[in-house]
């Protein structure tokens, strides 16, 4: 005992030592202190104002010192965002600039920000005139090229040869359609008989219909030419290249014209004025060539100058970024403080670490002296009345595992941290599943290439898969470690075992091996060495062996690892004074739990060492059921009867030990405490009147007998049940490496054994194929998920039950680091 | 090998693991401590693991029955 309490502390197994601070701060100092801080990253503010509430009921969220102050950075990073849209739209690479740049004032910044944000506006406004100017022109000049075609053959329209060119006369559908051939015979030229046309462009999927409603609407005395545009035009609304279809419609008459206008409209269709004089075509079509190539130049010239305005926006985006995020979070931070009465300071209230306290008076000393403020900084003690978040300081490696413990709880102020144990006995009890030293190498593998590259990666934008491998990359390499280790004691790699530790004890009996089949092998040496005997595998009674292998190993781990849980309870209670707890709790804990399943595994280790016939069901059993009868061959040593009815009454005697003295004793605690009542009063008075008045106190002087019995009756009980569904739920370990052993085999012999058996190569690098995805999928993924899985289960809920709180709350300092990796 | 041997050879391996420990890596009391809890750790669970195996097989009750086609 005197060696324990000698042993250095050791931080992890308990949180830091928390303190309760009291800021107070000028104002003209105040975002600057909260600045430095921020950067220091070690203390935890607490919203003074929501305590508050009952007491300042009129300071509604909305009327918070710095409202407006928040606002404009939420406006600034709005603009922010806009301009890194932007860049991306016009797919530029945002370099940053390395160099660092001095702070920029943050008025400077926002006038900044206003100014580039009106120029990019307007760029892109012109911008978007010029390309619609741009689009039309374009279109008329295809509609040109094109309706030219049809109206210089039009010309010599006498028979019907217009039928060699691509225009569409319609199949004896519509009854008209005879009459529109007739009259493309009948009529003379075009001009002199009051044709008209009118000439446009419209979408490709759109023409069929709108070729139907124009003759539906003309009732087809219209003659229809259409012909694609060689050249995709964007469309104005969807931003994306459409194909086009120009279209020429001859009519006559007025009424025509307006339908057709009309459905040209609806259509979408635009429609461009074609003179039919061939000069003027050729002379439009010149001016439209020109003012084409001019708009061009100048759109060019326009993209140029708004990539580069962008593009120097861009050096600076991710700085400014980072310097909004702060300023924003300095300002919510700067909300959750309080004026106090003079209005010249800001009080703020929060938690730190103990070892923390110098370098935030240094910080704040720093603040003093750069803000040239006349007053100090007041920072002091104070004593709080709620409970300190736990702090945990880890390093990359210890950072998973406690992650893996906070998952399920956070522990509460200092109690015992089961993540110290958890770092070697989770990745051991995965092993104990996954056991194969083959599969193990390739997680190894997996694991070190995680680890090598982790400079690279970390710097990186993972998915959330590669993230989470990512952060559990130290995990890994000791579940591959332990998995080899256990791989090689299981004697299994690939599933096939091999002879490294030296011959196997069993040979055949007779130099024929005639009852090898029949009898089996004899043994006729000392037990192989290191692992499971090579000679097991592929015999017939090899599951038989395994499985009560497996299964007493793992009744010895379950009573193992909750002997250690218990234990741990006993130095918690050692830490909290509770003498309480270790003689109504932990004392009878472990006298029910050992008499029976430490007896069991007692009666395992000695049918081990004996090789007793016994059945150790029926010992258990008959244990309870008939104590005082003859063991018969069911005794493995000398005493058993006499010791079995002891370890009995001791169970027995446990479970009201457990139960009963403890609430009655805390009664009786709580009136001798609380005997004086008229003193409680003058007690209160010495709290800072600050602090929450109250409730904690006003609980501690009412001790509800039933709730606390009922309580300890639940806990009992959950205990009592639990010993024996948690050990029986450590056969897991059990069950799954079997499954795993299984599949493996199968794999093996079914897949690559059955190729291999062919003589033919293409068979034998399939059956190859197939095993390697089988083992890739199936067993590494797929089975170390489970395994994951289940050793976590059996921590979280087999072990921590047995002492784990885990109802208290993370320590969650006001950082930027942290507010950066919030954001991304 | 006997088991008392393997045994006694699992401690020495413990206790070379956590001297390298104090070697490599000495990083202050609290430190050293915790990395003395994991070698130990570390080495009581592989011991357990060796041990129940080689328990079991000591006094086995049944041998192996080859099956056919072996």
């Amino acid at each position: 005992m005197e060696l324990l309490k000698n042993l250095p502390e050791m931080d992890l197994m308990r949180s830091e030592k928390m303190t309760f601070v009291q800021l107070i701060i000028p104002v003209e100092s105040a975002h600057r202190a909260v600045s430095y801080l921020g950067e220091l990253g070690l203390l935890q503010f607490r919203d003074v104002l929501n305590v508050f509430m009952e007491l300042n009921d009129d300071k509604s969220p909305f009327q918070r010192t710095f409202v407006n102050q928040v606002k404009r950075c939420a406006e600034m990073s709005r603009k922010l965002r806009f301009f890194k849209d932007q860049i991306h739209k016009a797919g530029l690479q945002s370099s940053a600039l390395p160099t660092l740049q001095p702070d920029v004032d943050l008025e400077a910044l926002e006038t900044q920000l206003a100014e580039h944000e009106h120029e990019l506006n307007e760029m892109n406004a012109n911008s978007e005139k010029l390309q619609q100017t741009y689009n039309e022109l374009l279109e008329f000049k295809i509609v040109l090229q094109k309706a030219g075609v049809f109206l210089v053959s039009g010309k010599s329209y006498d028979t019907a040869e217009g039928t060699e060119l691509d225009d569409n006369v319609y199949p004896s559908d519509y009854p008209e359609s005879a009459s529109l051939l007739e009259q493309a015979t009948q009529s003379g030229p075009p001009n002199s008989s009051g044709l008209r046309f009118i000439s446009g462009i419209i979408p490709k999927s759109k023409i069929l219909l709108f070729e139907r409603m124009l003759f539906r609407a003309t009732r087809g005395n219209l003659l229809f030419n259409q012909a694609p545009a060689d050249e995709l035009i964007m469309d104005p609304v969807s931003s994306e290249m459409v194909e086009k279809t120009v279209f020429v419609v001859f009519f006559s008459g007025e009424q025509a014209k307006t339908k057709i206008l009309k459905i040209c409209e609806a259509f979408g269709a635009n429609c461009y004025p074609v003179p039919e004089d061939l000069t003027k075509q050729t002379q439009i079509t010149q001016e439209v060539l020109s003012r084409l190539s001019e708009l061009e130049t100048t759109l060019d010239v326009g993209i140029r100058h708004r990539n580069a305005a962008l593009h120097s926006i861009g050096f600076h985006l991710t700085l400014w970024m980072n310097m909004v995020k702060r300023e924003k979070a300095v300002f919510d931070t700067l909300n959750m403080l309080n004026f106090d009465v003079t209005k010249k300071c800001l009080v703020g209230e929060g938690w730190c670490p103990i070892f923390a306290k110098p370098q935030i008076q240094e910080a704040l000393q720093r603040a003093t002296f750069d803000s040239n403020s006349q007053v100090g900084i007041i920072f002091h003690v104070m004593d709080a009345v709620e409970s300190p978040p736990t702090y945990f300081r880890t390093n990359a490696f210890t950072n998973a595992y406690q992650e893996i413990v906070d998952a399920y709880g956070v522990a509460k102020y200092q109690e015992a941290n089961p993540a110290v144990y958890t770092v070697i006995t989770f990745p051991f009890l995965f092993a104990v599943m996954f056991g194969d030293w083959g599969h193990g190498i390739c997680l190894l593998i997996g694991a070190l290439i995680l680890i090598a590259r982790e400079g690279k990666l970390s710097s990186q934008k993972l998915g959330s898969f590669m993230e989470m491998l990512f952060g559990g990359r130290y995990v890994l390499l000791l579940m591959s470690l332990f998995s080899i280790y256990c791989g090689l004691i299981y004697n299994e790699f690939f599933s096939v075992p091999y002879h490294i530790f030296g011959d196997s004890a069993y040979k055949c009996r007779d130099d024929s091996c005639s009852d090898a089949y029949t009898v089996g092998l004899i043994k006729y040496r000392d037990a192989y060495p290191f692992g499971v005997d090579p000679s097991w595998r592929g015999s017939r009674s090899e599951l038989p062996f395994l499985n009560s292998l497996k299964m007493k190993m793992s009744i010895l781990f379950g009573v193992a690892q909750m002997n250690l849980g218990i234990m741990l309870s006993y130095f918690n209670s050692i830490f909290f004074n509770n003498s309480l707890d270790i003689r109504y709790q932990f004392v009878p804990q472990m006298i029910f739990l050992n008499s029976l399943f430490g007896y069991l595994s007692l009666l395992i280790i000695i049918k081990w060492c004996t090789g007793s016939q016994a059945d150790l069901y029926h010992v258990m059993i008959y244990m309870f059921l008939s104590p005082f009868d003859d063991l018969g061959e069911n005794e493995l040593f000398w005493g058993q009867r006499p010791l079995q009815i002891l370890l009995l009454l001791s169970a027995l005697v446990a479970v009201p030990w457990m139960l009963f003295p403890k609430p009655f004793i805390l009664r009786k605690l709580h009136t001798e405490r609380f005997q004086g009542r008229a003193y409680g009063i003058l007690r209160s008075s010495e709290i800072d009147t600050d602090s929450d008045p109250g409730s904690p106190r006003q609980h501690e002087d009412e001790f509800n007998f039933s709730e606390v019995f009922v309580h300890q009756m639940i806990h009992s009980i959950e205990f009592v049940l639990g010993s024996v569904s948690n050990t029986a739920s450590y056969l897991r370990l059990w069950a799954l490496s079997l499954a795993h052993s299984e599949l493996s085999t199968v794999f093996y012999e079914k897949v690559l054994l059955l190729a291999w058996g062919y003589n033919n190569i293409l068979i034998r690098m399939v059956g190859l194929a197939v095993f390697a995805f089988a083992t890739a999928f199936i067993l590494l993924m797929m089975e170390t998920l489970s395994a994951f899985l289940h050793a976590l289960r059996l921590h979280w809920v087999e072990f921590q039950n047995k002492f784990y709180g885990g109802d208290g709350y993370k320590f969650k300092p006001f950082s930027f680091a942290a507010i950066a990796d919030d954001e991304d | 090998m006997g088991f008392v041997l393997t045994t006694l050879i699992f401690a020495a391996i413990g206790i070379i693991a956590s001297l390298c420990a104090r070697i490599c890596c000495n990083k202050g009391p609290s430190a050293n401590l915790f990395h003395l809890t994991l070698v130990i750790t570390a080495t009581v669970c592989c011991w357990l693991m060796w041990a129940i195996v080689y328990l079991a097989q000591m006094n086995p009750l049944i041998v192996p029955i080859l099956s056919e086609g072996e």
